[in-house]
């Protein structure tokens, strides 16, 4: 367990700077989860703390020791790859035994190791397998497992789980949040998936274009986003964005509530709504009105696409299998506390 | 169900008979002259002269000449030499090692090394043999600008150390086989696997030794199948520049085959020669192709 702080991190890579100072403070035992749109440096932020990844400027420490020009092994990191990286010509015992045999451990301990983690992951079974008969769930167990024997302080991980299918993923995450209130060890994990950063995070990280947009839980953010980069990747249907000065937005001014909240602002220019803050009501009682243009239904909820007459579709999300019909007018209520207001530049007003 | 990949080709037999008839004719001539060969390395077959005419059949006394006469264990010896320290050592290390340097290094420096070791290889041989001559006799370049300046006597290098100089010209010609081969099984290797082995706390020697060999061990074995093969019937390049000689100093199996054969003439010999390096070449292929299995 240590904790980790970034000082001013930036990487260039020749002219190209592709992390523009980053400042944070990871805590002892936190689950840190870096999330971004693909590109952003999220990875190449990882692997600077690693140690894989030259740094090009500011400062690196480690359970309060600056690593900026420590060799990965001795960071007390490890690393779980995208691509599980087993070494393919090693058993599974063999694998994760290989870092404990570089650092000449004794052979009964280094079994000792291997067996604690391959109990923990219930990969007993396969330990004389090698990757090549394995699953891709049973190779990230084995990938992690070889994280675990080397007893780190700090784990890595970049996107260990977007070679799995969505049912094996689902599983092998929660075995991740396992995995770490059994070893209370700091983690920083990296994806692009907010399902994951979501549901694991103690703390979220959103990276947009190699800097750091908002850093908060994951309630923090989805409540209070910062601005609408955040907002709109943040929650597991995109929120809407309305813009307040198209003089095509009839409708949205037609409603006397919004029309209020608009004008009591100013400098308003977007306004954000949740599909899930969305309900349907009567025609006397809606804010806004449309026309219904496409309806998916999942059993448990429904999204509805709603023409408001701005050109984009307003998505809503609707609990249980509604019967709506196509082309038919949708009346909705939004609560004016679940509105968000953000002014030109995209930064949330309070 | 087997044949609807291509029903024309199949149902026509004259067409199919036809598409065939370059790869039997090739597999014939090969069969033809591989049986050639063999058979006349039981007779006293000469070049010229009455026996071109009237040979007759000896028996295993060729087989018997290969190792009661002086020439073949010699020639032998120098071939193994050869092949050892030219393709396997020098070809290969040399291949492997610029292709694992060259791995990360600027795209520009890559270029300028890989024409160098490309010209090389895509050089005649006989303009090859004749440069490594010209470079390493008694007036040659290395003597005027290395041993001469350095106030020594002008060594025949070419002539004094004839084997060696053979082998490093064969190095010089052959490596980029080689590194082409080791510069693509390198880029075949997933660069994650790497970095594991490098959080894992292996040295770059380690990384090499424990990770990256072992992944390309089927391109190594191929590799090695290869170049085998070709340095040990390798002929043009040897004989351009020694000829065999001085004496008999870099006679490998190419070369004494071609002098028993067509100096001598005694084809009997020779095709008793050829069949033995057919042999041993076989054998040396078996032992790679096991090689190349994976392990259990
Ligand atoms: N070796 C390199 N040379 C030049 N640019 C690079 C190099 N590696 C990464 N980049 C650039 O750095 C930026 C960040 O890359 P990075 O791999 O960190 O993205 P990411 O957030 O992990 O994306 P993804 O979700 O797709 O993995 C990208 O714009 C990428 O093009
Ligand atoms: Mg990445």
């Amino acid at each position: 367990m240590a904790e980790v702080s970034l000082r001013g991190i930036r990487k260039s890579y020749g002219n190209l700077e592709v992390v523009h100072g980053v400042d944070l403070d990871i805590a002892s035992g936190e689950f840190v989860v870096f999330v971004g749109p693909s590109g952003c440096g999220k990875s190449t932020l990882l692997r600077m703390i690693a140690g894989l990844e030259p740094i090009s400027g500011g400062e690196i420490s480690i359970g309060g020791r600056v690593v900026n020009d420590v060799p990965s092994p001795q960071r007390g990191i490890a690393m779980v790859f995208q691509s599980y990286a087993l070494y393919p010509h090693m058993s599974v015992y063999d694998n994760m035994a290989f870092g404990l045999k570089l650092a000449k451990t004794p052979k009964e301990e280094v079994d000792t190791r291997v067996r604690e983690a391959a109990r923990i992951l219930q990969i007993e079974d396969y330990l004389d397998r090698m990757p090549k008969a394995l699953s891709g769930g049973q190779r990230q167990r084995v990938a992690i497992g070889r994280a675990i024997v080397r007893n780190p302080q700090v784990f890595l991980f970049d996107e260990p789980l977007s070679n799995l299918d969505a049912s094996l993923r689902a599983q092998t995450r929660i075995e991740i949040a396992k995995l770490h209130e059994t070893l209370d060890a700091t983690m920083i994990y990296v994806t692009h998936d907010q399902v994951e950063a979501m549901t694991l995070a103690d703390r979220i990280v959103v990276l947009n274009a190699g800097r750091i947009e908002q850093v908060g839980t994951p309630l923090e953010l989805y409540r209070n986003p910062v601005n609408t980069f955040v907002a709109g990747f943040i929650a597991n249907q995109r929120m809407n964005f309305l813009d307040v000065t198209l003089d095509a937005n009839r409708m949205l001014t037609n409603s006397p509530k919004l029309r209020q909240l608009i004008e009591g602002r100013a400098g308003v220019r977007t306004i954000g709504i949740r599909p899930e803050h969305v309900t349907l009501a009567s025609p006397e009682r809606a804010d806004l009105t449309g026309t219904l243009a496409v309806i998916e239904q999942f059993g448990e909820y429904a999204l509805a696409y709603v023409e408001i007459g701005t050109g984009d579709l307003m998505t809503i999300k609707l609990d249980g299998a509604p019967d709506l019909q196509l082309h038919q007018p949708i009346h909705m209520a939004i609560p004016s506390e679940a509105l968000h207001l953000f002014d030109e530049a995209g930064r949330a007003l309070r | 169900m087997k044949n609807q990949a291509n029903p024309w080709l199949t149902s026509n037999l004259l067409v199919l008979g036809l598409g065939m008839l370059p790869a039997m004719l090739l597999v014939g001539a090969l069969l033809y002259f591989t049986a050639w060969a063999f058979a006349f390395s039981f007779t006293d077959l000469a070049l010229v002269g009455r026996k071109a005419v009237e040979w007759s059949w000896v028996g295993f006394e060729n087989y018997e000449r290969l190792f009661t006469r002086r020439g073949f264990l010699e020639s032998l010896w120098t071939t193994v030499i050869f092949v050892f320290f030219s393709a396997i050592v020098g070809q290969s290390v040399l291949g492997f090692l610029l292709a694992a340097a060259l791995r990360g290094s600027a795209s520009s420096i890559r270029s300028v090394v890989e024409v160098c070791i490309m010209l090389g290889w895509l050089l005649p041989d006989i303009v090859a043999a004749f440069l490594w001559s010209a470079t390493t006799n008694q007036t040659g370049l290395i003597n005027q600008l290395i041993v001469v300046p350095l106030g020594f006597p002008p060594i025949n290098l070419i002539n004094d150390y004839a084997l060696p100089v053979v082998t490093i010209a064969n190095i010089w010609k052959g490596t980029a086989w080689s590194y082409l081969l080791f510069s693509a099984a390198l880029d075949s290797i997933s660069r994650e696997v790497v970095e594991a082995a490098k959080v894992d706390g292996a040295t770059p020697f380690q990384r090499i030794w424990l990770v990256m060999l072992p992944i390309i061990r089927p391109h190594i074995a191929t590799n090695m199948l290869f170049i085998t093969i070709w340095t040990f019937t390798y002929f043009p390049l040897i004989f351009a520049m020694t000829g065999g000689g001085p004496g008999t100093q870099t006679q490998t199996l190419a070369v004494y085959l071609y002098l028993q054969s067509f100096s001598r003439g005694n084809l009997g010999y020779g095709s008793a020669i050829s069949v033995a390096m057919l042999v041993i070449v076989g054998v040396l292929s078996l032992f790679y192709l096991r090689l190349l299995r994976e392990p259990k």
